[in-house]
């Protein structure tokens, strides 16, 4: 069943298999061991909720990354190279630069001025962190980020 | 003079879907991996709620997305089994959900209690 569980895993975007595929297939046969000594009726009610919910999230995922730039595709701007190219330390922590500075700029358009300063906060731990990422990979700052 | 009329401090949070607000809880004790934020999960809901694979990282990818959670680096723990915990503005967003249920559970007991009258 593992095989069936890895074949429906394309039908995700290849960001998100390529990031999070071994995980899930890792957690799906940990509970199909787990089911397998629950007998064959609670096993089989196990393989059909987790390839169901599969396809379902996997249509929500591609629905998602048609629609939205997100945490797996690298948000920020004025970064040169792809996201693929990068490990995945540095695009998380670019990421969450631009988490950062995206809830600082809509604090600040709604008046929110306590938040606004505690994302900022936020946003100069982030930038420290990509700092400290591009440093421990050796990459280069290509542009200056938002 | 330009007048500029004060707006309440309003936390612009949308209602949490119960996936993401268990997993949160889940997270606050401790950063745990895939597996053990199902059986945790599952735990914490006294066995109501038990979430598959597809849901938990359908949420785990939403919530990375929003930098509420981030993926954790153990020492004993492969790429197939990632340790994931709640960052400041998780636990914040969790904070702020919970107090909503408590203003809205203080709210339902009290029609409760107008109804018994």
């Amino acid at each position: 069943m593992g095989a069936v569980f890895r074949v429906l895993l394309y039908l995700y975007p290849q960001r998100h298999r390529e990031l999070l595929g071994a995980e899930m297939q890792a957690v799906f046969e940990e509970g199909a061991r787990e089911h397998r000594l629950l007998g064959p009726f609670q096993y089989l009610r196990f393989v059909l909720l987790e390839l169901g919910g599969l396809v379902l999230h996997a249509a929500i995922a591609q629905f998602a990354h048609a629609t939205h730039r997100g945490y797996l595709e690298n948000q920020v701007r004025g970064t040169s190279a792809p996201p693929q190219d990068l490990p995945d330390d540095v695009i998380e922590a670019q990421n969450r630069v631009a988490v950062s500075v995206n809830q600082l700029l809509f604090a600040i358009s709604h008046h929110q001025f306590n938040q606004a300063r505690f994302y900022k906060n936020e946003e100069r731990k982030a930038r420290e962190n990509l700092r400290q990422m591009r440093e421990k990979y050796g990459i280069g700052d290509p542009r200056p980020l938002p | 003079m330009r007048h500029v009329a004060r707006r309440p401090a309003i936390e612009h949070t949308k209602p949490l879907t119960e996936p993401v607000l268990l997993i949160l809880m889940s997270l606050a004790a401790q950063p745990r991996h895939g597996y053990a934020l199902i059986k945790d999960i599952e735990a914490l809901s006294r066995h109501r709620v038990r979430l598959s694979t597809g849901t938990l990282y359908g949420a785990l990818r939403r919530l990375l997305d929003e930098g509420w959670i981030e993926r954790f680096e153990q020492e004993d723990t492969s790429r197939d089994k990632q340790a994931y915990r709640l960052t400041s503005e998780g636990r914040r967003q969790l904070e702020l959900e919970l107090d909503r249920f408590r203003e809205l559970s203080r709210a339902g007991f009290a029609r409760l209690r107008l109804g018994e009258a």
